[in-house]
């Protein structure tokens, strides 16, 4: 690694690493699948945040984006959830306070023939994902570039004491295809 | 097994100004790679990422997402470079932009990224790089200006 300057190279990397933030899992399909689970997640509860990176594309052949739904311990109520995006033409906010899952909405490309190569993107932290006192809170980034654009944050709650334990990821719209990455990661707090 | 991760690879602050800045010769051994700058200009223009130095027109595009304080807005760019922007001349704009995937070479690069100048709006934008090339350099240029002394940029690594 190095860095330049106006094209003079000033500095060179620095290395590091810690252990405040960890990888815990990482799936990347080699076949389609209409979900992704990370489950056993009891055995990290000596973090106290979970970040989730998806790098995702729906089978379905569209020109659009799709969401990623995320339900906890199989659980299929009890969840609210709020959206503001941007699609290049306007800025919308829409949500609810009973729904069957949290969205990360516009996270996932889908498959038109044109947009081979495109994959969608999505972070999503998981609050206190452990927290017996607490309902757990998520909040995400996500976007995908096809024909149409999208760029959405979203907002979210399990209304549910339970410590997360399993987490489900189910695709939008078709089933995610071959080289979609989910990769989850530990954030240590006190 | 957790693996610890989330790495510095380079970091430089300005103590001249600087037209551009460039990361090059990227390890290709991370998932993804977060961008953090915290930066200042001449004027409030656009400042852009380009990837292994393709400024070329039809291989990007982004869509963006702005609120001021009193209306929100949203737009969509073809044949730009990844944009961000620094919008005060004054106070320094912090940016962090995700590159998720950066070393895979069956994808096309997405970044999703906010920026925040807290005297005048916040963003938040996803744009595509048009190539299924891996990532090697990354450079930032601003339109206009110079990067002012004490610009800072950070880039790290995301273990996969």
């Amino acid at each position: 690694m190095s860095l330049m300057l106006l094209g003079i190279l000033n500095s060179q990397a620095a290395g590091g690493g810690g252990s405040a933030y960890d990888l815990l899992e990482t799936t990347t399909l080699t076949s389609s699948a209409s979900s992704v689970t990370f489950s056993g997640l009891g055995a990290y509860s000596d973090y106290a945040h979970l970040q989730i990176r998806a790098v995702t594309k729906g089978a379905a052949n569209n020109f659009g984006n799709s969401q990623i739904g995320i339900t906890f311990n199989g659980d299929t109520s009890g969840y609210s959830r709020h959206t503001l995006q941007g699609d290049g033409s306007s800025v919308s906010s829409s949500g609810t306070a009973n729904s069957n899952r949290v969205d990360v909405s516009d996270a996932t490309a889908e498959s038109n023939s044109s947009y081979a190569g495109v994959f969608g993107a999505s972070i999503v932290d998981i609050l206190d994902f452990s927290n017996t006192s607490k309902y757990t809170t998520v909040r995400a980034l996500s976007g995908s570039i096809m024909q149409n654009k999208a760029i959405t944050m979203n907002s979210g709650a399990w209304l549910d004491l339970a410590a997360v334990t399993s987490i489900n990821l189910e695709a939008g719209n078709g089933d995610f295809v071959s080289g979609c990455r989910f990769s989850i990661f530990g954030l240590k707090g006190n | 097994m957790a693996t610890p991760t989330y790495d510095l690879l380079a970091s430089t602050t300005l103590t001249t100004s600087a037209s551009s800045v460039t990361f090059s010769s990227i390890d290709q051994s991370y998932g993804d790679l977060i961008l953090v700058t915290c930066a200042k200009a001449l004027n409030t223009d656009d400042s852009w990422l380009a990837f292994n130095g393709d400024q070329s027109a039809g291989v990007w595009s982004r869509v963006r997402m702005i609120g001021d304080g009193s209306t929100t807005a949203t737009a969509s760019f073809s044949a730009q470079p990844v944009g961000y922007v620094l919008r005060d001349t004054t106070e320094f704009s912090v940016n962090i932009a995700h590159i998720n995937d950066y070393s895979a070479t069956d994808k096309h690069k997405t970044v999703l990224s906010r920026t925040n100048t807290a005297n005048t709006d916040v963003r938040a934008y996803a744009s595509r790089w048009g190539n299924t090339a891996a990532i090697t350099s990354i450079k930032l240029d601003h339109d206009g200006s110079d990067y002012q002394v004490g610009s800072t940029f950070n880039l790290y690594g995301v273990a996969k």
